[in-house]
Protein backbone atom coordinates (compact mmCIF):
# COMPACT_ATOMS: atom_id res chain seq x y z
CA UNK A 1 0.00 0.00 0.00
CA UNK A 2 2.61 2.46 0.87
CA UNK A 3 5.03 1.28 -1.75
CA UNK A 4 2.76 1.61 -4.00
CA UNK A 5 1.57 4.84 -2.76
CA UNK A 6 5.39 6.47 -2.63
CA UNK A 7 6.04 5.29 -6.54
CA UNK A 8 2.64 6.33 -7.93
CA UNK A 9 3.67 9.16 -10.55
CA UNK A 10 1.13 11.97 -11.51
CA UNK A 11 0.24 10.25 -14.31
CA UNK A 12 -0.91 7.10 -12.45
CA UNK A 13 -2.15 9.28 -9.78
CA UNK A 14 -4.39 11.03 -12.26
CA UNK A 15 -5.30 7.61 -14.01
CA UNK A 16 -4.32 9.45 -17.52
CA UNK A 17 -3.61 5.70 -18.92
CA UNK A 18 -7.46 4.94 -17.86
CA UNK A 19 -8.69 8.07 -19.43
CA UNK A 20 -6.66 7.42 -22.66
CA UNK A 21 -8.61 4.12 -22.93
CA UNK A 22 -11.87 5.83 -22.17
CA UNK A 23 -11.36 8.30 -25.08
CA UNK A 24 -10.40 5.81 -27.75
CA UNK A 25 -13.76 3.83 -26.29
CA UNK A 26 -15.44 7.11 -26.75
CA UNK A 27 -14.44 7.68 -30.63
CA UNK A 28 -14.80 4.40 -31.54
CA UNK A 29 -18.65 4.06 -30.06
CA UNK A 30 -19.20 7.42 -31.56
CA UNK A 31 -17.96 6.24 -35.21
CA UNK A 32 -20.23 2.57 -34.70
CA UNK A 33 -22.83 4.92 -33.70
CA UNK A 34 -22.90 7.17 -36.52
CA UNK A 35 -22.35 3.90 -39.12
CA UNK A 36 -24.75 2.03 -37.74
CA UNK A 37 -27.83 3.95 -36.48
CA UNK A 38 -28.82 5.01 -33.10
CA UNK A 39 -30.79 1.68 -32.47
CA UNK A 40 -27.97 -0.30 -32.69
CA UNK A 41 -25.98 1.64 -30.84
CA UNK A 42 -27.07 4.84 -29.62
CA UNK A 43 -24.76 8.07 -29.05
CA UNK A 44 -22.68 8.72 -26.37
CA UNK A 45 -24.59 11.81 -26.18
CA UNK A 46 -27.76 10.72 -25.95
CA UNK A 47 -26.69 8.23 -23.29
CA UNK A 48 -25.25 11.22 -21.58
CA UNK A 49 -28.47 13.24 -22.03
CA UNK A 50 -30.58 10.12 -20.63
CA UNK A 51 -28.49 9.62 -17.62
CA UNK A 52 -29.14 13.08 -16.80
CA UNK A 53 -32.70 12.04 -17.45
CA UNK A 54 -33.06 9.59 -15.10
CA UNK A 55 -31.26 11.16 -12.69
CA UNK A 56 -32.98 14.41 -12.48
CA UNK A 57 -37.01 12.38 -12.76
CA UNK A 58 -35.71 10.82 -10.09
CA UNK A 59 -36.42 7.23 -11.43
CA UNK A 60 -32.55 6.26 -10.88
CA UNK A 61 -34.05 6.18 -7.33
CA UNK A 62 -37.20 4.01 -7.92
CA UNK A 63 -35.45 1.29 -9.79
CA UNK A 64 -31.76 1.33 -8.53
CA UNK A 65 -33.29 1.41 -5.07
CA UNK A 66 -36.09 -1.50 -6.01
CA UNK A 67 -33.13 -3.63 -7.04
CA UNK A 68 -30.69 -2.63 -3.72
CA UNK A 69 -34.17 -3.89 -1.52
CA UNK A 70 -34.34 -7.25 -3.46
CA UNK A 71 -30.15 -7.52 -2.80
CA UNK A 72 -30.73 -6.44 0.49
CA UNK A 73 -33.22 -8.67 1.60
CA UNK A 74 -31.59 -12.01 -0.55
CA UNK A 75 -28.20 -11.39 -0.07
CA UNK A 76 -28.26 -9.92 3.57
CA UNK A 77 -29.77 -13.21 4.31
CA UNK A 78 -27.17 -14.80 2.47
CA UNK A 79 -24.74 -13.49 4.50
CA UNK A 80 -26.33 -14.63 7.88
CA UNK A 81 -27.13 -17.91 6.64
CA UNK A 82 -23.50 -18.07 5.81
CA UNK A 83 -22.00 -17.00 9.43
CA UNK A 84 -24.37 -19.22 10.94
CA UNK A 85 -22.72 -22.51 8.86
CA UNK A 86 -19.16 -21.20 9.49
CA UNK A 87 -20.50 -21.18 13.16
CA UNK A 88 -21.88 -24.72 12.87
CA UNK A 89 -18.57 -25.83 11.20
CA UNK A 90 -16.10 -24.31 13.48
CA UNK A 91 -18.00 -25.97 16.74
CA UNK A 92 -18.58 -29.18 15.05
CA UNK A 93 -16.13 -30.22 12.69
CA UNK A 94 -18.65 -33.05 10.16
CA UNK A 95 -20.37 -29.78 9.53
CA UNK A 96 -17.72 -28.46 7.67
CA UNK A 97 -17.27 -31.69 5.53
CA UNK A 98 -21.44 -31.30 4.66
CA UNK A 99 -21.11 -27.37 4.13
CA UNK A 100 -18.52 -27.97 1.65
CA UNK A 101 -20.27 -30.29 -0.01
CA UNK A 102 -23.36 -28.44 -0.48
CA UNK A 103 -21.47 -25.26 -1.60
CA UNK A 104 -19.61 -27.13 -4.28
CA UNK A 105 -23.00 -28.05 -5.53
CA UNK A 106 -24.94 -24.75 -4.84
CA UNK A 107 -21.61 -23.73 -6.85
CA UNK A 108 -22.04 -25.72 -9.76
CA UNK A 109 -25.87 -24.99 -10.37
CA UNK A 110 -26.99 -22.36 -12.61
CA UNK A 111 -28.37 -19.13 -12.08
CA UNK A 112 -31.25 -20.12 -14.85
CA UNK A 113 -32.35 -22.74 -12.83
CA UNK A 114 -32.96 -20.99 -9.14
CA UNK A 115 -34.77 -18.15 -12.02
CA UNK A 116 -36.97 -20.71 -13.12
CA UNK A 117 -37.81 -22.78 -10.53
CA UNK A 118 -38.25 -19.28 -8.01
CA UNK A 119 -40.70 -18.24 -10.61
CA UNK A 120 -43.06 -21.77 -10.59
CA UNK A 121 -42.55 -21.44 -6.56
CA UNK A 122 -43.11 -17.88 -6.23
CA UNK A 123 -45.04 -16.52 -9.34
CA UNK A 124 -44.70 -13.04 -10.50
CA UNK A 125 -43.07 -11.50 -7.24
CA UNK A 126 -40.79 -9.64 -5.47
CA UNK A 127 -39.93 -12.92 -3.54
CA UNK A 128 -38.20 -14.69 -7.22
CA UNK A 129 -35.35 -12.42 -7.68
CA UNK A 130 -34.53 -12.19 -4.21
CA UNK A 131 -34.47 -15.92 -3.34
CA UNK A 132 -32.32 -16.17 -6.91
CA UNK A 133 -29.94 -13.66 -5.04
CA UNK A 134 -30.24 -15.43 -1.83
CA UNK A 135 -29.33 -18.94 -3.38
CA UNK A 136 -26.89 -17.62 -5.68
CA UNK A 137 -24.53 -15.89 -3.23
CA UNK A 138 -24.85 -18.08 -0.55
CA UNK A 139 -22.66 -20.36 -1.70
CA UNK A 140 -19.96 -18.05 -2.48
CA UNK A 141 -19.86 -16.09 1.09
CA UNK A 142 -19.78 -19.63 2.34
CA UNK A 143 -16.76 -21.00 0.96
CA UNK A 144 -15.42 -17.87 2.58
CA UNK A 145 -16.29 -18.10 5.48
CA UNK A 146 -15.75 -21.61 5.39
CA UNK A 147 -12.56 -21.07 4.48
CA UNK A 148 -11.52 -18.52 7.18
CA UNK A 149 -12.85 -20.30 10.17
CA UNK A 150 -10.13 -22.91 8.38
CA UNK A 151 -7.73 -20.99 8.34
CA UNK A 152 -7.29 -19.86 12.11
CA UNK A 153 -3.36 -20.52 12.95
CA UNK A 154 -3.83 -23.96 15.35
CA UNK A 155 -0.79 -22.47 16.94
CA UNK A 156 -2.83 -19.52 18.49
CA UNK A 157 -5.81 -21.58 20.02
CA UNK A 158 -2.82 -23.89 21.33
CA UNK A 159 -1.99 -20.54 22.76
CA UNK A 160 -5.26 -20.02 24.02
CA UNK A 161 -5.53 -23.52 25.81
CA UNK A 162 -2.85 -22.51 27.69
CA UNK A 163 -4.00 -19.63 28.93
CA UNK A 164 -7.56 -21.09 29.95
CA UNK A 165 -9.65 -18.80 27.90
CA UNK A 166 -12.92 -19.89 27.58
CA UNK A 167 -14.66 -21.19 24.49
CA UNK A 168 -16.72 -18.29 24.17
CA UNK A 169 -13.52 -15.88 24.74
CA UNK A 170 -11.63 -18.21 22.01
CA UNK A 171 -14.55 -17.73 19.50
CA UNK A 172 -14.49 -13.78 19.83
CA UNK A 173 -10.56 -13.02 20.09
CA UNK A 174 -9.19 -15.55 18.03
CA UNK A 175 -11.55 -17.53 15.49
CA UNK A 176 -13.53 -14.30 15.01
CA UNK A 177 -10.73 -11.60 13.82
CA UNK A 178 -9.11 -14.48 11.68
CA UNK A 179 -12.34 -14.74 9.67
CA UNK A 180 -12.78 -11.29 8.96
CA UNK A 181 -11.01 -10.78 6.20
CA UNK A 182 -12.12 -13.70 4.78
CA UNK A 183 -15.78 -12.42 5.27
CA UNK A 184 -15.21 -9.45 3.93
CA UNK A 185 -13.80 -10.84 0.60
CA UNK A 186 -16.59 -13.62 -0.05
CA UNK A 187 -19.15 -9.97 0.93
CA UNK A 188 -17.52 -7.98 -1.68
CA UNK A 189 -17.46 -10.92 -4.36
CA UNK A 190 -21.15 -11.61 -3.38
CA UNK A 191 -22.43 -8.45 -3.76
CA UNK A 192 -20.86 -7.75 -7.61
CA UNK A 193 -22.49 -10.92 -7.93
CA UNK A 194 -26.13 -10.09 -6.34
CA UNK A 195 -26.13 -6.97 -8.84
CA UNK A 196 -25.65 -8.78 -11.59
CA UNK A 197 -27.92 -12.16 -10.60
CA UNK A 198 -31.35 -10.00 -9.21
CA UNK A 199 -30.82 -7.72 -12.34
CA UNK A 200 -31.33 -10.89 -14.77
CA UNK A 201 -34.03 -11.89 -12.38
CA UNK A 202 -36.08 -8.73 -12.39
CA UNK A 203 -36.07 -9.56 -16.10
CA UNK A 204 -39.14 -11.96 -15.20
CA UNK A 205 -42.21 -10.94 -13.69
CA UNK A 206 -41.54 -7.74 -11.50
CA UNK A 207 -42.53 -3.64 -12.41
CA UNK A 208 -39.62 -2.46 -11.06
CA UNK A 209 -35.75 -2.89 -10.81
CA UNK A 210 -32.92 -2.13 -13.08
CA UNK A 211 -33.26 -5.47 -14.65
CA UNK A 212 -36.95 -4.68 -15.11
CA UNK A 213 -36.44 -1.17 -16.58
CA UNK A 214 -33.56 -2.42 -18.72
CA UNK A 215 -35.79 -5.00 -20.40
CA UNK A 216 -38.69 -2.42 -20.85
CA UNK A 217 -36.17 -0.11 -22.72
CA UNK A 218 -35.16 -2.56 -25.06
CA UNK A 219 -39.06 -3.69 -25.93
CA UNK A 220 -40.08 -0.05 -26.20
CA UNK A 221 -36.88 -0.01 -28.87
CA UNK A 222 -35.06 3.22 -26.15
CA UNK A 223 -31.31 1.46 -26.75
CA UNK A 224 -29.89 4.76 -24.84
CA UNK A 225 -32.07 3.88 -22.34
CA UNK A 226 -30.42 0.17 -22.00
CA UNK A 227 -26.90 1.82 -22.29
CA UNK A 228 -27.86 4.53 -19.51
CA UNK A 229 -29.12 1.78 -16.61
CA UNK A 230 -26.07 -0.65 -17.24
CA UNK A 231 -24.00 2.89 -16.11
CA UNK A 232 -25.98 3.17 -13.39
CA UNK A 233 -25.16 -0.45 -12.37
CA UNK A 234 -21.52 -0.05 -12.93
CA UNK A 235 -22.07 3.14 -10.76
CA UNK A 236 -23.56 1.53 -7.88
CA UNK A 237 -20.55 -1.37 -7.95
CA UNK A 238 -17.84 1.18 -8.06
CA UNK A 239 -19.12 2.86 -4.83
CA UNK A 240 -19.79 -0.06 -2.61
CA UNK A 241 -16.70 -1.30 -3.80
CA UNK A 242 -14.28 1.91 -3.02
CA UNK A 243 -16.82 3.59 -0.44
CA UNK A 244 -18.26 0.57 1.41
CA UNK A 245 -15.75 -2.50 0.94
CA UNK A 246 -11.99 -0.91 0.95
CA UNK A 247 -13.28 1.58 4.06
CA UNK A 248 -14.36 -1.77 6.30
CA UNK A 249 -11.38 -3.81 4.93
CA UNK A 250 -8.69 -0.92 6.05
CA UNK A 251 -10.76 -0.39 9.31
CA UNK A 252 -10.58 -4.27 10.23
CA UNK A 253 -6.74 -4.39 9.10
CA UNK A 254 -5.48 -1.27 10.97
CA UNK A 255 -3.15 -3.63 12.67
CA UNK A 256 -1.35 -5.25 9.76
CA UNK B 1 5.91 -25.10 43.18
CA UNK B 2 7.72 -28.32 43.01
CA UNK B 3 7.42 -30.09 39.59
CA UNK B 4 7.02 -34.09 39.48
CA UNK B 5 6.71 -35.97 36.16
CA UNK B 6 6.39 -39.12 36.23
CA UNK B 7 7.07 -41.73 34.18
CA UNK B 8 5.02 -39.58 31.21
CA UNK B 9 5.07 -41.63 27.99
CA UNK B 10 3.55 -39.90 24.88
CA UNK B 11 3.21 -41.56 21.51
CA UNK B 12 1.14 -40.47 18.28
CA UNK B 13 1.65 -42.51 15.19
CA UNK B 14 5.34 -43.15 16.89
CA UNK B 15 6.61 -43.48 20.50
CA UNK B 16 7.78 -39.80 21.43
CA UNK B 17 8.55 -40.14 25.16
CA UNK B 18 9.14 -43.48 26.71
CA UNK B 19 8.54 -43.07 30.91
CA UNK B 20 10.51 -39.62 31.03
CA UNK B 21 10.88 -38.59 34.65
CA UNK B 22 12.06 -35.63 36.41
CA UNK B 23 11.73 -33.42 39.32
CA UNK B 24 11.90 -30.10 40.31
CA UNK B 25 11.98 -28.10 43.34
CA UNK B 26 10.56 -24.29 43.48
CA UNK B 27 12.65 -21.61 42.33
CA UNK B 28 14.67 -24.03 39.89
CA UNK B 29 15.70 -23.57 36.67
CA UNK B 30 15.88 -26.66 34.50
CA UNK B 31 17.21 -26.90 30.83
CA UNK B 32 15.99 -29.63 28.66
CA UNK B 33 18.53 -30.51 26.35
CA UNK B 34 18.70 -33.06 23.46
CA UNK B 35 18.29 -33.58 19.84
CA UNK B 36 16.28 -31.74 17.41
CA UNK B 37 13.03 -33.57 17.09
CA UNK B 38 13.64 -36.02 20.10
CA UNK B 39 10.49 -34.82 22.10
CA UNK B 40 11.59 -31.38 24.29
CA UNK B 41 8.58 -29.70 22.63
CA UNK B 42 6.38 -32.31 23.37
CA UNK B 43 7.27 -33.08 26.70
CA UNK B 44 6.72 -28.71 27.18
CA UNK B 45 3.31 -29.27 25.61
CA UNK B 46 2.45 -31.72 28.34
CA UNK B 47 3.53 -29.78 31.20
CA UNK B 48 1.44 -26.78 29.64
CA UNK B 49 -1.74 -28.59 29.68
CA UNK B 50 -1.85 -28.58 25.69
CA UNK B 51 -2.41 -32.26 25.56
CA UNK B 52 -2.61 -35.11 27.86
CA UNK B 53 0.48 -38.02 28.38
CA UNK B 54 -0.66 -41.36 26.91
CA UNK B 55 0.85 -42.70 30.19
CA UNK B 56 2.31 -41.28 33.42
CA UNK B 57 1.21 -38.29 35.37
CA UNK B 58 2.22 -34.85 35.85
CA UNK B 59 1.97 -33.26 39.82
CA UNK B 60 2.11 -29.91 40.37
CA UNK B 61 3.00 -29.52 44.47
CA UNK B 62 1.92 -33.27 44.32
CA UNK B 63 -1.79 -32.38 42.82
CA UNK B 64 -2.16 -34.08 39.35
CA UNK B 65 -2.46 -31.55 36.60
CA UNK B 66 -5.88 -31.51 34.83
CA UNK B 67 -6.27 -31.04 30.66
CA UNK B 68 -9.03 -29.13 29.54
CA UNK B 69 -10.26 -25.70 29.70
CA UNK B 70 -11.81 -26.31 32.97
CA UNK B 71 -8.51 -26.78 34.76
CA UNK B 72 -6.55 -24.11 36.71
CA UNK B 73 -4.14 -21.73 35.41
CA UNK B 74 -0.48 -22.78 37.02
CA UNK B 75 1.37 -22.63 33.77
CA UNK B 76 2.95 -19.13 31.66
CA UNK B 77 4.25 -20.65 28.18
CA UNK B 78 6.51 -18.97 26.05
CA UNK B 79 6.51 -21.08 22.71
CA UNK B 80 9.18 -20.62 19.87
CA UNK B 81 6.89 -17.88 17.89
CA UNK B 82 5.46 -15.27 19.76
CA UNK B 83 1.98 -16.26 19.40
CA UNK B 84 0.62 -12.62 20.21
CA UNK B 85 -2.92 -12.00 18.18
CA UNK B 86 -1.81 -9.75 15.76
CA UNK B 87 -5.20 -7.96 15.93
CA UNK B 88 -4.81 -6.90 19.71
CA UNK B 89 -1.82 -4.24 20.95
CA UNK B 90 0.59 -5.56 23.21
CA UNK B 91 -0.93 -4.54 26.44
CA UNK B 92 -4.10 -5.88 24.82
CA UNK B 93 -2.50 -9.30 24.23
CA UNK B 94 -1.29 -9.34 27.99
CA UNK B 95 -4.58 -8.30 29.00
CA UNK B 96 -6.59 -10.84 27.15
CA UNK B 97 -5.04 -13.71 28.99
CA UNK B 98 -6.00 -11.81 32.60
CA UNK B 99 -9.53 -12.73 32.00
CA UNK B 100 -8.88 -16.53 32.98
CA UNK B 101 -7.86 -15.03 36.94
CA UNK B 102 -11.06 -13.19 37.17
CA UNK B 103 -9.81 -9.54 36.87
CA UNK B 104 -11.81 -6.85 36.05
CA UNK B 105 -10.77 -4.38 33.01
CA UNK B 106 -9.12 -1.72 35.18
CA UNK B 107 -6.97 -4.40 37.16
CA UNK B 108 -6.32 -6.52 33.92
CA UNK B 109 -5.05 -3.03 32.36
CA UNK B 110 -2.94 -2.27 35.02
CA UNK B 111 -1.15 -5.60 35.34
CA UNK B 112 -0.85 -5.97 31.74
CA UNK B 113 1.33 -2.09 32.18
CA UNK B 114 2.88 -3.46 34.68
CA UNK B 115 4.55 -6.65 33.31
CA UNK B 116 4.96 -4.58 29.89
CA UNK B 117 7.16 -2.06 31.77
CA UNK B 118 8.87 -5.39 33.68
CA UNK B 119 9.97 -6.56 30.83
CA UNK B 120 11.02 -3.09 29.45
CA UNK B 121 8.15 -2.26 26.93
CA UNK B 122 7.09 0.65 28.56
CA UNK B 123 5.92 3.49 26.01
CA UNK B 124 5.11 0.28 23.26
CA UNK B 125 1.58 -0.84 25.19
CA UNK B 126 -0.81 0.69 22.22
CA UNK B 127 1.84 -1.15 19.48
CA UNK B 128 0.44 -3.56 17.30
CA UNK B 129 3.01 -6.95 17.10
CA UNK B 130 3.04 -6.47 13.48
CA UNK B 131 4.54 -3.05 14.18
CA UNK B 132 7.80 -3.82 16.92
CA UNK B 133 10.65 -6.30 16.40
CA UNK B 134 10.79 -9.75 16.89
CA UNK B 135 13.05 -9.47 20.03
CA UNK B 136 10.07 -7.03 21.49
CA UNK B 137 6.91 -9.81 20.21
CA UNK B 138 9.13 -12.23 22.57
CA UNK B 139 9.36 -10.09 25.54
CA UNK B 140 5.58 -9.22 24.86
CA UNK B 141 5.13 -13.30 25.39
CA UNK B 142 7.39 -13.38 28.07
CA UNK B 143 5.32 -10.42 30.05
CA UNK B 144 1.82 -12.50 28.83
CA UNK B 145 3.64 -15.41 30.44
CA UNK B 146 4.72 -14.20 34.06
CA UNK B 147 1.36 -11.33 33.94
CA UNK B 148 -1.08 -14.21 34.92
CA UNK B 149 1.31 -15.01 37.81
CA UNK B 150 2.11 -18.79 37.01
CA UNK B 151 3.79 -21.66 39.47
CA UNK B 152 5.73 -22.50 36.43
CA UNK B 153 6.88 -20.83 33.63
CA UNK B 154 8.03 -22.61 30.23
CA UNK B 155 9.97 -21.66 27.77
CA UNK B 156 10.04 -24.09 24.25
CA UNK B 157 13.44 -22.33 22.63
CA UNK B 158 11.68 -18.51 22.88
CA UNK B 159 14.78 -17.17 21.50
CA UNK B 160 15.44 -19.54 18.61
CA UNK B 161 14.15 -17.24 16.08
CA UNK B 162 16.15 -13.75 17.26
CA UNK B 163 19.80 -12.83 15.86
CA UNK B 164 22.68 -13.61 18.32
CA UNK B 165 22.96 -10.18 19.85
CA UNK B 166 19.16 -10.01 20.29
CA UNK B 167 19.39 -13.42 21.61
CA UNK B 168 22.51 -12.34 24.35
CA UNK B 169 20.46 -10.02 25.55
CA UNK B 170 16.92 -12.00 26.01
CA UNK B 171 19.12 -14.48 27.75
CA UNK B 172 20.36 -11.97 30.52
CA UNK B 173 16.92 -10.87 30.47
CA UNK B 174 15.16 -14.33 31.19
CA UNK B 175 18.22 -14.76 33.82
CA UNK B 176 17.07 -11.44 35.88
CA UNK B 177 13.10 -12.04 36.00
CA UNK B 178 14.47 -15.49 36.91
CA UNK B 179 15.99 -14.10 39.91
CA UNK B 180 14.00 -11.40 40.35
CA UNK B 181 10.57 -14.00 40.41
CA UNK B 182 12.23 -17.01 42.04
CA UNK B 183 10.02 -18.40 39.32
CA UNK B 184 10.07 -22.76 38.65
CA UNK B 185 11.41 -22.64 34.99
CA UNK B 186 11.58 -25.12 32.41
CA UNK B 187 13.58 -24.06 29.09
CA UNK B 188 14.02 -25.91 26.20
CA UNK B 189 16.93 -25.60 24.14
CA UNK B 190 19.55 -26.97 22.08
CA UNK B 191 22.27 -24.51 22.98
CA UNK B 192 24.43 -26.10 25.71
CA UNK B 193 26.62 -22.62 26.38
CA UNK B 194 23.19 -21.45 27.40
CA UNK B 195 21.95 -23.91 29.33
CA UNK B 196 25.13 -24.53 31.44
CA UNK B 197 25.23 -21.03 31.96
CA UNK B 198 21.62 -20.42 33.05
CA UNK B 199 20.52 -23.94 34.65
CA UNK B 200 20.69 -25.59 37.54
CA UNK B 201 19.33 -28.84 37.16
CA UNK B 202 20.15 -30.02 33.45
CA UNK B 203 18.42 -32.43 31.77
CA UNK B 204 19.78 -34.29 29.08
CA UNK B 205 17.09 -36.21 26.75
CA UNK B 206 18.05 -38.70 24.59
CA UNK B 207 16.51 -40.18 20.88
CA UNK B 208 13.27 -40.47 19.98
CA UNK B 209 11.68 -42.29 21.98
CA UNK B 210 12.80 -39.88 24.67
CA UNK B 211 13.83 -41.01 28.08
CA UNK B 212 15.79 -38.72 30.44
CA UNK B 213 19.60 -40.35 29.68
CA UNK B 214 20.78 -38.03 32.26
CA UNK B 215 19.87 -35.48 34.98
CA UNK B 216 22.64 -33.07 36.34
CA UNK B 217 23.00 -30.83 38.99
CA UNK B 218 24.42 -27.82 37.89
CA UNK B 219 25.71 -26.37 41.59
CA UNK B 220 28.83 -24.79 40.04
CA UNK B 221 31.04 -27.90 41.89
CA UNK B 222 32.17 -29.41 37.92
CA UNK B 223 34.48 -27.53 36.50
CA UNK B 224 32.36 -25.79 33.35
CA UNK B 225 34.49 -26.75 30.65
CA UNK B 226 34.42 -30.37 31.23
CA UNK B 227 30.81 -30.64 32.09
CA UNK B 228 30.21 -28.43 28.43
CA UNK B 229 32.70 -31.11 27.06
CA UNK B 230 30.52 -34.22 28.73
CA UNK B 231 27.36 -32.43 27.35
CA UNK B 232 28.63 -32.01 23.58
CA UNK B 233 29.96 -35.61 23.77
CA UNK B 234 26.57 -36.72 24.87
CA UNK B 235 24.15 -34.72 22.98
CA UNK B 236 26.73 -36.21 19.58
CA UNK B 237 26.20 -39.88 20.25
CA UNK B 238 22.42 -39.31 20.47
CA UNK B 239 22.06 -37.25 17.58
CA UNK B 240 23.78 -40.00 15.63
CA UNK B 241 21.12 -42.63 17.34
CA UNK B 242 18.44 -41.05 16.39
CA UNK B 243 20.04 -40.53 12.78
CA UNK B 244 19.31 -44.39 12.98
CA UNK B 245 22.13 -47.29 12.22
CA UNK B 246 23.46 -47.83 8.23
CA UNK B 247 23.65 -43.58 8.52
CA UNK B 248 26.93 -42.80 7.52
CA UNK B 249 28.66 -39.92 8.34
CA UNK B 250 28.39 -37.15 5.55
Amino acid sequence: MTSQAASATWTTRLRLPSLLVLAVVLVVWEAVSRRYGAYVMPSPRSVAEGLVAVVLAGDVWTHAGASLYRIAIGFGSALVVAVLLGLASFLWRPARVAVADVVTVLNATSVFVWIVVSLIWFGLTNMAPIFTTFMITLPVVAANVIEGVGSVDRKLLEMGQVYRLSGWETFRSIVIPSTIPHLVAGMKVGFGLALKVSVVAEIFGVTSGIGYIMNYSREILATQMVFVWALVMIAIMLVADKLVFDRMTRRLERWR
Amino acid sequence: MRLEVREVSKRYAIPVLDAVSLEAKKGEFVCLLGPNGCGKTTLLRILGGIEPPTAGEVRFDGRPLSYGRAGELHVGMVFQEDRLLPWKTLAENVALVLKARGLDQAERRATAERYLRFVGLTGFEEYYPNRVSGGMRQRAAIARALAIEPDLLLMDEPFGSLDAQNRRIMQAEVKRIWAETGKTIVFVTHAIEEAVSIGTTLVMMSARPARVRELIRNDGARDRHALMDHLNRAIMEEVLRQRGPGVADP
